[in-house]
Protein backbone atom coordinates (compact mmCIF):
# COMPACT_ATOMS: atom_id res chain seq x y z
CA UNK A 1 0.00 0.00 0.00
CA UNK A 2 1.28 3.78 -0.91
CA UNK A 3 2.78 5.58 2.45
CA UNK A 4 3.11 8.60 1.02
CA UNK A 5 1.39 11.47 2.92
CA UNK A 6 -1.47 12.51 0.50
CA UNK A 7 -2.84 10.94 -1.52
CA UNK A 8 -5.63 11.85 -4.25
CA UNK A 9 -7.65 9.29 -6.60
CA UNK A 10 -9.96 11.05 -8.79
CA UNK A 11 -11.04 13.66 -6.34
CA UNK A 12 -14.06 15.47 -7.53
CA UNK A 13 -16.29 18.37 -5.76
CA UNK A 14 -18.34 19.48 -7.85
CA UNK A 15 -21.29 22.60 -6.62
CA UNK A 16 -24.34 22.11 -8.92
CA UNK A 17 -23.48 22.18 -11.99
CA UNK A 18 -20.01 23.66 -11.57
CA UNK A 19 -16.98 21.06 -11.44
CA UNK A 20 -14.37 22.92 -8.95
CA UNK A 21 -11.94 20.12 -9.09
CA UNK A 22 -13.01 17.34 -11.68
CA UNK A 23 -11.50 14.15 -10.82
CA UNK A 24 -7.82 14.72 -9.56
CA UNK A 25 -4.62 12.15 -9.34
CA UNK A 26 -2.34 13.31 -6.62
CA UNK A 27 0.44 11.78 -5.14
CA UNK A 28 2.48 13.90 -2.13
CA UNK A 29 5.78 12.31 -1.41
CA UNK A 30 7.02 12.37 2.56
CA UNK A 31 9.28 14.97 3.04
CA UNK A 32 8.42 16.79 -0.08
CA UNK A 33 6.55 20.82 -0.47
CA UNK A 34 4.91 20.10 -3.55
CA UNK A 35 3.10 23.21 -5.14
CA UNK A 36 -0.26 23.53 -6.72
CA UNK A 37 -0.01 26.22 -9.08
CA UNK A 38 -3.03 27.82 -10.82
CA UNK A 39 -4.96 31.45 -11.18
CA UNK A 40 -7.55 32.32 -8.90
CA UNK A 41 -10.41 29.46 -9.68
CA UNK A 42 -8.61 26.88 -10.85
CA UNK A 43 -9.50 24.49 -7.68
CA UNK A 44 -6.68 24.78 -5.74
CA UNK A 45 -8.50 25.92 -2.73
CA UNK A 46 -11.45 23.65 -2.82
CA UNK A 47 -8.60 20.56 -2.99
CA UNK A 48 -7.05 21.89 0.00
CA UNK A 49 -9.80 21.72 2.01
CA UNK A 50 -10.85 18.43 0.59
CA UNK A 51 -7.94 17.39 2.28
CA UNK A 52 -7.98 19.22 4.63
CA UNK A 53 -11.47 17.80 6.52
CA UNK A 54 -13.12 20.94 5.59
CA UNK A 55 -15.42 20.06 2.59
CA UNK A 56 -16.49 16.40 1.69
CA UNK A 57 -15.52 15.52 -1.99
CA UNK A 58 -18.41 14.67 -4.58
CA UNK A 59 -16.90 11.37 -5.46
CA UNK A 60 -13.22 9.96 -5.57
CA UNK A 61 -11.20 9.13 -2.31
CA UNK A 62 -8.21 11.42 -0.57
CA UNK A 63 -5.89 9.62 2.16
CA UNK A 64 -3.84 12.06 3.95
CA UNK A 65 -0.71 11.23 6.72
CA UNK A 66 -2.31 7.69 6.12
CA UNK A 67 -6.21 8.20 6.97
CA UNK A 68 -9.07 8.57 4.68
CA UNK A 69 -10.54 12.54 5.26
CA UNK A 70 -13.82 11.29 5.07
CA UNK A 71 -13.85 8.41 7.24
CA UNK A 72 -11.45 9.05 9.43
CA UNK A 73 -11.13 12.46 9.60
CA UNK A 74 -10.84 13.11 13.14
CA UNK A 75 -7.15 11.30 12.65
CA UNK A 76 -6.30 13.19 9.63
CA UNK A 77 -6.64 16.36 11.85
CA UNK A 78 -4.15 15.28 14.27
CA UNK A 79 -2.10 15.08 11.78
CA UNK A 80 -2.20 18.30 9.88
CA UNK A 81 -1.45 21.81 9.82
CA UNK A 82 -3.30 24.15 8.23
CA UNK A 83 -2.48 28.21 7.38
CA UNK A 84 -5.57 29.05 5.06
CA UNK A 85 -5.84 32.01 2.52
CA UNK A 86 -6.58 35.14 4.30
CA UNK A 87 -5.43 34.35 7.86
CA UNK A 88 -8.28 33.32 10.08
CA UNK A 89 -7.21 34.99 13.08
CA UNK A 90 -9.77 36.38 15.58
CA UNK A 91 -8.74 40.27 15.98
CA UNK A 92 -9.94 40.50 19.77
CA UNK A 93 -7.22 37.83 20.61
CA UNK A 94 -3.77 37.97 21.33
CA UNK A 95 -0.91 35.94 19.52
CA UNK A 96 -0.45 34.33 22.58
CA UNK A 97 -4.40 33.44 23.46
CA UNK A 98 -4.87 32.12 20.01
CA UNK A 99 -1.35 30.12 20.26
CA UNK A 100 -3.49 28.83 24.22
CA UNK A 101 -6.49 28.29 21.71
CA UNK A 102 -5.36 25.94 19.58
CA UNK A 103 -2.84 24.10 21.60
CA UNK A 104 -6.22 23.18 23.90
CA UNK A 105 -8.32 22.03 20.49
CA UNK A 106 -5.77 20.27 19.77
CA UNK A 107 -5.07 18.45 23.03
CA UNK A 108 -1.84 19.42 23.96
CA UNK A 109 -1.08 19.10 27.94
CA UNK A 110 -1.40 22.41 30.24
CA UNK A 111 2.04 21.88 31.45
CA UNK A 112 3.33 21.88 27.65
CA UNK A 113 1.12 24.65 26.52
CA UNK A 114 3.07 27.65 27.54
CA UNK A 115 6.68 26.53 26.82
CA UNK A 116 5.19 25.33 23.25
CA UNK A 117 3.37 28.95 22.64
CA UNK A 118 6.78 30.58 23.63
CA UNK A 119 8.77 28.29 21.51
CA UNK A 120 6.92 28.85 18.52
CA UNK A 121 6.66 33.12 19.09
CA UNK A 122 10.02 32.76 18.93
CA UNK A 123 10.36 30.57 16.03
CA UNK A 124 8.25 33.48 13.74
CA UNK A 125 9.54 36.22 15.94
CA UNK A 126 6.39 37.71 16.88
CA UNK A 127 7.33 37.08 21.11
CA UNK A 128 7.15 41.26 21.44
CA UNK A 129 3.67 41.31 20.10
CA UNK A 130 2.63 38.46 22.06
CA UNK A 131 0.53 39.86 24.10
CA UNK A 132 -0.50 42.49 21.62
CA UNK A 133 -4.43 41.76 20.11
CA UNK A 134 -3.86 40.91 16.26
CA UNK A 135 -5.71 43.82 15.02
CA UNK A 136 -2.63 45.46 15.59
CA UNK A 137 -0.27 43.55 13.46
CA UNK A 138 1.15 43.68 9.76
CA UNK A 139 -0.33 41.12 7.13
CA UNK A 140 3.21 39.73 7.65
CA UNK A 141 2.99 39.27 11.17
CA UNK A 142 -1.12 37.66 11.00
CA UNK A 143 1.00 35.45 8.42
CA UNK A 144 3.86 34.10 10.31
CA UNK A 145 1.20 33.75 13.50
CA UNK A 146 -0.93 31.70 11.56
CA UNK A 147 2.21 29.70 10.64
CA UNK A 148 2.48 29.22 14.21
CA UNK A 149 -0.75 28.46 14.76
CA UNK A 150 -0.75 25.32 12.28
CA UNK A 151 2.61 24.04 13.83
CA UNK A 152 1.25 24.10 17.43
CA UNK A 153 0.91 20.02 17.32
CA UNK A 154 3.91 19.62 15.21
CA UNK A 155 1.74 17.87 12.40
CA UNK A 156 3.51 15.74 9.74
CA UNK A 157 1.91 17.04 6.51
CA UNK A 158 1.74 21.03 6.28
CA UNK A 159 -0.89 22.45 4.18
CA UNK A 160 0.05 26.47 2.90
CA UNK A 161 -2.71 27.62 1.10
CA UNK A 162 -1.44 30.96 -1.02
CA UNK A 163 0.17 32.19 1.96
CA UNK A 164 2.55 34.85 0.77
CA UNK A 165 -0.52 36.58 -1.30
CA UNK A 166 -0.63 40.21 -0.14
CA UNK A 167 2.76 40.27 1.39
CA UNK A 168 5.37 42.76 0.55
CA UNK A 169 8.69 40.99 -0.52
CA UNK A 170 10.52 41.22 2.48
CA UNK A 171 7.89 39.52 4.46
CA UNK A 172 8.04 36.99 1.61
CA UNK A 173 11.07 35.87 1.94
CA UNK A 174 10.83 35.50 5.56
CA UNK A 175 7.98 32.73 5.29
CA UNK A 176 9.79 31.42 2.26
CA UNK A 177 12.78 30.86 4.62
CA UNK A 178 10.43 29.20 7.61
CA UNK A 179 8.64 26.95 5.31
CA UNK A 180 12.08 25.84 3.56
CA UNK A 181 13.57 24.96 7.59
CA UNK A 182 10.02 23.08 8.10
CA UNK A 183 10.73 21.02 5.38
CA UNK A 184 14.59 20.20 6.47
CA UNK A 185 12.83 19.40 9.68
CA UNK A 186 11.18 16.82 7.80
CA UNK A 187 7.49 18.47 7.47
CA UNK A 188 5.76 17.30 4.62
CA UNK A 189 4.70 20.72 2.82
CA UNK A 190 1.61 21.43 0.18
CA UNK A 191 1.49 24.84 -0.87
CA UNK A 192 -1.16 26.43 -3.09
CA UNK A 193 0.10 29.39 -4.70
CA UNK A 194 -0.81 31.45 -8.11
CA UNK A 195 3.08 32.95 -8.23
CA UNK A 196 4.66 31.17 -10.52
CA UNK A 197 8.61 32.13 -8.76
CA UNK A 198 6.84 31.14 -5.56
CA UNK A 199 6.51 27.25 -6.79
CA UNK A 200 9.62 27.64 -8.84
CA UNK A 201 11.65 28.81 -5.48
CA UNK A 202 10.33 26.46 -2.85
CA UNK A 203 8.54 23.29 -4.59
CA UNK A 204 10.40 20.06 -5.27
CA UNK A 205 7.66 19.27 -7.41
CA UNK A 206 4.28 20.90 -9.04
CA UNK A 207 0.95 20.25 -10.22
CA UNK A 208 -0.28 22.78 -12.38
CA UNK A 209 -4.58 22.72 -12.55
CA UNK A 210 -6.77 24.87 -14.04
CA UNK A 211 -10.75 24.37 -14.54
CA UNK A 212 -10.33 21.72 -11.72
CA UNK A 213 -7.90 19.34 -13.37
CA UNK A 214 -4.68 18.83 -13.27
CA UNK A 215 -2.86 19.75 -16.31
CA UNK A 216 0.72 19.25 -15.67
CA UNK A 217 2.69 17.42 -12.57
CA UNK A 218 6.29 17.42 -12.17
CA UNK A 219 9.44 19.14 -11.45
CA UNK A 220 9.52 22.40 -12.04
CA UNK A 221 12.85 21.95 -13.60
CA UNK A 222 11.68 18.91 -15.97
CA UNK A 223 8.25 20.82 -16.99
CA UNK A 224 10.59 23.71 -17.80
CA UNK A 225 12.94 21.92 -20.34
CA UNK A 226 9.27 20.10 -21.81
CA UNK A 227 8.61 23.53 -23.25
CA UNK A 228 11.57 23.81 -24.34
CA UNK A 229 12.49 27.37 -26.64
CA UNK A 230 12.70 30.17 -25.32
CA UNK A 231 9.67 33.04 -25.72
CA UNK A 232 11.01 36.23 -27.82
CA UNK A 233 7.98 38.68 -26.69
CA UNK A 234 7.73 41.84 -28.68
CA UNK A 235 5.46 44.76 -28.58
CA UNK A 236 4.58 46.95 -31.76
CA UNK A 237 1.90 49.16 -32.55
CA UNK A 238 -1.58 48.30 -33.30
CA UNK A 239 -1.04 48.63 -37.06
CA UNK A 240 2.13 46.35 -37.15
CA UNK A 241 0.34 43.92 -34.91
CA UNK A 242 -0.51 41.69 -38.27
CA UNK A 243 2.57 42.16 -40.16
CA UNK A 244 4.89 41.18 -36.96
CA UNK A 245 2.61 38.26 -36.39
CA UNK A 246 3.33 36.57 -39.88
CA UNK A 247 6.87 37.44 -39.46
CA UNK A 248 7.41 35.91 -35.92
CA UNK A 249 5.78 33.11 -37.24
CA UNK A 250 8.76 31.95 -39.66
CA UNK A 251 10.58 31.18 -36.32
CA UNK A 252 8.83 29.23 -34.25
CA UNK A 253 5.24 28.51 -32.99
CA UNK A 254 3.45 31.57 -31.78
CA UNK A 255 2.85 31.75 -27.75
CA UNK A 256 -0.11 33.06 -25.87
CA UNK A 257 0.83 36.20 -23.96
CA UNK A 258 -0.64 39.22 -22.35
CA UNK A 259 -3.00 41.31 -24.71
CA UNK A 260 -1.00 43.83 -26.79
CA UNK A 261 2.16 41.51 -26.77
CA UNK A 262 3.58 38.78 -29.03
CA UNK A 263 4.81 35.88 -28.31
CA UNK A 264 7.23 33.43 -30.10
CA UNK A 265 9.18 29.93 -28.85
CA UNK A 266 12.17 31.21 -30.35
CA UNK A 267 13.57 27.64 -31.83
CA UNK A 268 17.32 27.88 -32.15
CA UNK A 269 17.58 29.92 -28.83
CA UNK A 270 18.95 33.46 -28.32
CA UNK A 271 21.58 32.80 -31.59
CA UNK A 272 18.66 33.76 -33.68
CA UNK A 273 17.16 37.04 -32.13
CA UNK A 274 19.94 39.37 -34.53
CA UNK A 275 17.69 37.69 -37.71
CA UNK A 276 14.17 38.36 -36.27
CA UNK A 277 15.39 41.52 -35.41
CA UNK A 278 16.33 41.89 -39.28
CA UNK A 279 13.19 40.33 -40.37
CA UNK A 280 11.40 42.72 -38.41
CA UNK A 281 13.19 45.52 -39.75
CA UNK A 282 13.26 44.34 -43.60
CA UNK A 283 9.16 44.53 -43.04
CA UNK A 284 9.21 47.75 -41.83
CA UNK A 285 7.57 47.30 -38.63
CA UNK A 286 8.64 49.30 -35.26
CA UNK A 287 9.35 47.65 -32.75
CA UNK A 288 8.83 49.45 -29.09
CA UNK A 289 9.96 46.63 -26.95
CA UNK A 290 11.87 43.04 -27.52
CA UNK A 291 12.88 40.97 -24.54
CA UNK A 292 13.69 37.35 -24.90
CA UNK A 293 12.71 34.85 -21.88
CA UNK A 294 13.95 31.55 -20.99
CA UNK A 295 11.20 28.66 -20.51
CA UNK A 296 9.48 29.31 -17.16
CA UNK A 297 6.68 27.84 -15.68
CA UNK A 298 4.15 30.52 -16.69
CA UNK A 299 5.57 29.23 -20.44
CA UNK A 300 4.93 25.51 -19.07
CA UNK A 301 1.31 26.81 -17.97
CA UNK A 302 0.45 28.62 -21.23
CA UNK A 303 1.94 25.64 -22.94
CA UNK A 304 -0.75 23.27 -20.69
CA UNK A 305 -3.90 25.90 -20.77
CA UNK A 306 -3.88 28.11 -23.54
CA UNK A 307 -3.81 31.08 -21.21
CA UNK A 308 -0.93 33.04 -18.88
CA UNK A 309 -1.75 32.61 -15.65
CA UNK A 310 -3.54 35.03 -14.43
CA UNK A 311 -1.74 37.83 -12.41
CA UNK A 312 1.38 35.90 -12.53
CA UNK A 313 3.51 38.96 -14.23
CA UNK A 314 1.72 40.69 -10.62
CA UNK A 315 3.32 38.93 -8.10
CA UNK A 316 5.64 41.07 -5.78
CA UNK A 317 9.05 40.46 -6.54
CA UNK A 318 11.37 38.79 -3.98
CA UNK A 319 14.84 38.28 -3.99
CA UNK B 1 -11.16 15.84 29.26
CA UNK B 2 -10.26 17.11 26.21
CA UNK B 3 -13.75 18.36 25.30
CA UNK B 4 -14.13 19.87 28.70
CA UNK B 5 -11.21 22.02 28.06
CA UNK B 6 -12.26 23.05 24.72
CA UNK B 7 -15.51 23.99 26.05
CA UNK B 8 -13.34 26.46 28.57
CA UNK B 9 -10.78 27.74 26.37
CA UNK B 10 -13.85 28.77 23.52
CA UNK B 11 -16.02 30.05 26.74
CA UNK B 12 -13.01 32.13 27.76
CA UNK B 13 -12.94 33.66 24.32
CA UNK B 14 -16.97 34.57 24.16
CA UNK B 15 -16.51 36.02 28.02
CA UNK B 16 -13.39 37.74 26.94
CA UNK B 17 -15.24 40.06 24.08
CA UNK B 18 -17.39 41.94 26.90
CA UNK B 19 -14.09 43.22 27.71
CA UNK B 20 -12.54 43.57 24.54
CA UNK B 21 -15.69 45.03 23.03
CA UNK B 22 -17.74 46.27 25.88
CA UNK B 23 -19.86 48.31 22.99
CA UNK B 24 -20.84 44.95 21.50
CA UNK B 25 -22.16 43.93 25.55
CA UNK B 26 -24.03 47.60 26.24
CA UNK B 27 -27.07 46.82 23.99
CA UNK B 28 -27.27 43.47 25.39
CA UNK B 29 -27.45 44.91 28.73
CA UNK B 30 -29.65 48.21 28.08
CA UNK B 31 -32.15 46.75 25.77
CA UNK B 32 -33.88 44.60 28.64
CA UNK B 33 -33.41 47.61 31.49
CA UNK B 34 -34.85 49.65 29.06
CA UNK B 35 -37.73 47.30 28.00
CA UNK B 36 -38.62 46.56 31.85
CA UNK B 37 -39.06 50.47 32.54
CA UNK B 38 -40.93 51.55 29.44
CA UNK B 39 -43.14 48.47 29.29
CA UNK B 40 -44.01 48.51 33.35
CA UNK B 41 -44.41 52.30 32.72
CA UNK B 42 -46.51 52.69 29.65
CA UNK B 43 -49.04 49.89 30.42
CA UNK B 44 -48.94 50.35 34.45
CA UNK B 45 -52.64 49.74 33.90
CA UNK B 46 -52.81 45.98 32.74
CA UNK B 47 -52.65 45.37 36.58
CA UNK B 48 -56.57 46.69 36.51
CA UNK B 49 -57.57 44.15 34.78
CA UNK B 50 -59.50 41.47 37.33
CA UNK B 51 -57.79 38.55 38.34
CA UNK B 52 -54.17 39.91 36.72
CA UNK B 53 -51.56 37.82 38.17
CA UNK B 54 -49.83 40.83 39.92
CA UNK B 55 -50.44 44.65 41.61
CA UNK B 56 -47.12 45.92 40.28
CA UNK B 57 -46.58 46.22 36.52
CA UNK B 58 -42.82 45.89 37.02
CA UNK B 59 -43.07 42.80 38.38
CA UNK B 60 -44.95 41.33 35.41
CA UNK B 61 -42.41 43.31 32.72
CA UNK B 62 -39.03 42.78 34.53
CA UNK B 63 -38.98 38.82 33.57
CA UNK B 64 -40.29 39.74 30.18
CA UNK B 65 -36.87 42.29 29.91
CA UNK B 66 -35.24 39.41 30.68
CA UNK B 67 -36.21 36.82 28.58
CA UNK B 68 -36.41 38.97 25.38
CA UNK B 69 -33.13 40.33 26.25
CA UNK B 70 -31.77 36.20 27.44
CA UNK B 71 -33.48 34.74 23.98
CA UNK B 72 -31.61 37.53 21.50
CA UNK B 73 -28.37 37.40 23.72
CA UNK B 74 -28.73 33.33 22.71
CA UNK B 75 -29.69 34.42 18.55
CA UNK B 76 -26.90 36.41 19.17
CA UNK B 77 -24.41 33.26 19.46
CA UNK B 78 -25.44 32.91 15.73
CA UNK B 79 -24.45 36.26 14.17
CA UNK B 80 -21.15 36.02 15.87
CA UNK B 81 -20.59 32.70 14.34
CA UNK B 82 -21.67 33.94 11.00
CA UNK B 83 -18.53 36.59 11.65
CA UNK B 84 -16.51 33.46 12.53
CA UNK B 85 -17.61 31.64 9.80
CA UNK B 86 -17.34 34.63 6.94
CA UNK B 87 -13.49 35.77 7.99
CA UNK B 88 -12.91 31.74 8.25
CA UNK B 89 -11.85 31.85 11.97
CA UNK B 90 -14.28 28.66 12.06
CA UNK B 91 -12.78 26.95 9.50
CA UNK B 92 -9.93 27.17 11.80
CA UNK B 93 -11.96 25.46 14.82
CA UNK B 94 -13.66 22.90 12.60
CA UNK B 95 -10.37 21.57 11.36
CA UNK B 96 -9.27 21.17 15.27
CA UNK B 97 -9.67 17.76 16.29
CA UNK B 98 -12.30 18.43 19.14
CA UNK B 99 -15.46 17.15 19.62
CA UNK B 100 -18.02 18.77 17.27
CA UNK B 101 -20.09 18.95 20.34
CA UNK B 102 -17.49 21.85 22.35
CA UNK B 103 -17.71 23.50 18.91
CA UNK B 104 -21.29 24.15 20.60
CA UNK B 105 -21.00 24.08 24.04
CA UNK B 106 -17.86 26.35 25.18
CA UNK B 107 -19.77 28.89 22.91
CA UNK B 108 -22.40 28.27 24.39
CA UNK B 109 -21.35 28.29 28.07
CA UNK B 110 -19.71 32.00 27.18
CA UNK B 111 -23.57 33.06 26.36
CA UNK B 112 -24.98 32.02 29.34
CA UNK B 113 -21.90 33.72 31.20
CA UNK B 114 -23.20 36.84 29.75
CA UNK B 115 -26.98 36.46 30.15
CA UNK B 116 -26.05 35.31 33.90
CA UNK B 117 -24.29 38.49 34.10
CA UNK B 118 -27.49 40.96 31.96
CA UNK B 119 -30.46 39.02 34.72
CA UNK B 120 -28.54 39.65 37.74
CA UNK B 121 -27.84 43.43 36.47
CA UNK B 122 -31.59 43.81 35.39
CA UNK B 123 -32.98 41.91 38.74
CA UNK B 124 -31.08 44.46 40.73
CA UNK B 125 -32.65 47.50 39.13
CA UNK B 126 -36.28 45.83 38.49
CA UNK B 127 -35.60 45.46 42.87
CA UNK B 128 -34.37 49.22 43.39
CA UNK B 129 -37.41 50.12 40.73
CA UNK B 130 -40.02 48.28 42.85
CA UNK B 131 -39.93 44.51 42.19
CA UNK B 132 -40.81 42.54 44.71
CA UNK B 133 -39.95 38.79 45.09
CA UNK B 134 -43.13 36.74 46.24
CA UNK B 135 -41.74 33.31 46.03
CA UNK B 136 -38.29 34.54 47.61
CA UNK B 137 -35.15 32.13 46.52
CA UNK B 138 -37.09 29.77 44.39
CA UNK B 139 -38.86 31.87 42.77
CA UNK B 140 -35.50 34.04 41.57
CA UNK B 141 -34.14 30.75 41.18
CA UNK B 142 -36.82 30.15 38.54
CA UNK B 143 -36.23 33.36 36.79
CA UNK B 144 -32.64 32.49 36.13
CA UNK B 145 -33.41 28.75 34.73
CA UNK B 146 -36.04 30.28 31.95
CA UNK B 147 -33.43 33.20 31.07
CA UNK B 148 -30.78 30.40 30.58
CA UNK B 149 -33.33 27.98 29.29
CA UNK B 150 -34.76 30.67 26.69
CA UNK B 151 -31.19 31.94 25.75
CA UNK B 152 -30.13 28.09 25.47
CA UNK B 153 -32.91 27.73 22.87
CA UNK B 154 -31.74 31.32 20.78
CA UNK B 155 -28.29 29.51 20.90
CA UNK B 156 -28.98 26.85 19.35
CA UNK B 157 -31.35 27.96 16.78
CA UNK B 158 -28.72 30.82 16.02
CA UNK B 159 -26.63 28.58 15.97
CA UNK B 160 -28.54 26.12 13.03
CA UNK B 161 -29.49 28.84 10.66
CA UNK B 162 -25.70 30.28 11.07
CA UNK B 163 -23.98 26.85 10.12
CA UNK B 164 -27.19 26.59 7.51
CA UNK B 165 -26.68 29.77 5.97
CA UNK B 166 -23.56 31.18 6.18
CA UNK B 167 -24.69 34.41 5.86
CA UNK B 168 -26.51 37.39 6.83
CA UNK B 169 -29.49 35.38 5.58
CA UNK B 170 -29.59 33.98 8.90
CA UNK B 171 -29.43 36.57 10.74
CA UNK B 172 -32.87 38.11 9.57
CA UNK B 173 -34.45 34.79 10.24
CA UNK B 174 -33.28 34.58 13.92
CA UNK B 175 -34.43 37.78 14.75
CA UNK B 176 -38.15 37.59 12.92
CA UNK B 177 -38.46 34.28 14.85
CA UNK B 178 -37.31 35.33 17.89
CA UNK B 179 -40.03 38.39 17.80
CA UNK B 180 -42.74 36.10 16.83
CA UNK B 181 -41.97 33.73 19.48
CA UNK B 182 -41.80 35.84 21.93
CA UNK B 183 -44.80 38.13 21.22
CA UNK B 184 -47.43 35.67 20.06
CA UNK B 185 -47.11 34.06 23.73
CA UNK B 186 -48.17 35.42 26.88
CA UNK B 187 -45.64 38.06 27.17
CA UNK B 188 -47.95 41.34 27.29
CA UNK B 189 -50.99 39.81 28.84
CA UNK B 190 -51.81 36.53 30.57
CA UNK B 191 -53.40 33.54 28.63
CA UNK B 192 -57.01 34.39 30.05
CA UNK B 193 -57.06 37.86 29.07
CA UNK B 194 -56.41 36.32 25.14
CA UNK B 195 -59.37 35.55 22.64
CA UNK B 196 -59.43 33.83 19.41
CA UNK B 197 -56.55 32.94 16.93
CA UNK B 198 -53.80 34.60 19.61
CA UNK B 199 -54.72 32.70 21.97
CA UNK B 200 -54.97 29.45 20.37
CA UNK B 201 -51.48 30.15 18.88
CA UNK B 202 -49.83 31.37 22.81
CA UNK B 203 -51.27 28.75 24.55
CA UNK B 204 -49.27 25.92 22.72
CA UNK B 205 -46.67 28.33 22.38
CA UNK B 206 -43.45 26.70 24.59
CA UNK B 207 -42.61 30.73 25.38
CA UNK B 208 -45.60 30.83 27.25
CA UNK B 209 -44.95 28.40 29.76
CA UNK B 210 -41.27 29.80 29.72
CA UNK B 211 -42.90 32.79 30.62
CA UNK B 212 -44.95 31.30 33.43
CA UNK B 213 -41.65 29.66 34.77
CA UNK B 214 -39.90 33.24 34.98
CA UNK B 215 -42.87 34.75 36.70
CA UNK B 216 -43.67 32.19 39.38
CA UNK B 217 -41.87 34.62 41.72
CA UNK B 218 -42.84 37.59 41.13
CA UNK B 219 -47.28 37.05 40.88
CA UNK B 220 -49.40 37.57 43.79
CA UNK B 221 -48.99 34.39 46.50
CA UNK B 222 -53.00 33.76 45.86
CA UNK B 223 -52.38 33.82 42.24
CA UNK B 224 -52.33 30.27 40.55
CA UNK B 225 -49.53 30.74 38.97
CA UNK B 226 -47.50 31.54 42.01
CA UNK B 227 -44.73 29.42 42.72
CA UNK B 228 -45.73 25.40 42.74
CA UNK B 229 -45.08 22.43 41.36
CA UNK B 230 -48.47 22.63 39.13
CA UNK B 231 -46.83 26.18 37.46
CA UNK B 232 -43.23 25.01 37.05
CA UNK B 233 -43.28 21.94 35.36
CA UNK B 234 -44.78 23.03 32.16
CA UNK B 235 -42.22 25.63 31.94
CA UNK B 236 -38.66 22.90 33.13
CA UNK B 237 -40.26 20.51 30.24
CA UNK B 238 -40.34 23.46 27.64
CA UNK B 239 -37.16 24.19 28.24
CA UNK B 240 -35.56 20.60 28.07
CA UNK B 241 -37.73 19.64 25.08
CA UNK B 242 -36.79 22.71 22.94
CA UNK B 243 -33.34 23.20 23.94
CA UNK B 244 -32.63 19.97 23.06
CA UNK B 245 -33.98 20.40 19.74
CA UNK B 246 -32.40 23.58 19.19
CA UNK B 247 -28.93 22.05 19.99
CA UNK B 248 -29.17 19.13 17.86
CA UNK B 249 -30.43 21.74 15.12
CA UNK B 250 -27.15 22.78 15.47
CA UNK B 251 -25.27 20.28 15.81
CA UNK B 252 -27.01 18.97 12.47
CA UNK B 253 -26.08 21.75 10.86
CA UNK B 254 -22.70 21.93 12.20
CA UNK B 255 -22.14 18.23 10.47
CA UNK B 256 -23.63 19.73 7.17
CA UNK B 257 -20.91 22.16 6.89
CA UNK B 258 -18.94 19.87 4.91
CA UNK B 259 -21.07 19.18 2.53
Amino acid sequence: MNSAPIIAEQLARHFGEVKAVDGINLTVNQGEIFGFLGPNGAGKSTAVRMLTTLLRPTSGTARVAGFDVVKQADEVRRNIGVALQDSAIDPLMTGFELLELQAVLYGIPSNKMKQRAEDLLERVGLTAAADRRVSTYSGGMRRRLDLALSLIHAPVVLFLDEPTTGLDPMSRLTLWEEVRRLNREGTTVMLTTQYLEEADQLADRIAIIDHGRIVREGKPSDLKRTVGDPTLLINVSRQHSDAAKAVLARFGDMRPTAEGTLGVGLKGGAERVAEVVRALDEAKIVVEHLELNQPSLDDVFAEATGHRLEGADNAPQAG
Amino acid sequence: MSTTRSVGILATRSVRTIQRLPSAFFPALAMPIFNMVVFAGTFFAVTKIPNFPTDRSINWYMPLGIMMGSAFGGVGLGFTTIRDIQTGFYDRLRMAPTSRISLILGPLVGTLVRIALMTTLVIVIGIALGVRFTGGVLGVLCLYVSALGIATMGAGWGLGLAFKFKDMRGAAIMQLSIFLVMFLSSAQVPLDVMSGWLHAVARVNPATNILRLARVGLVNEANADHLSWNSVWGGVVAIVVMCALSLVFALRNLRKLSN
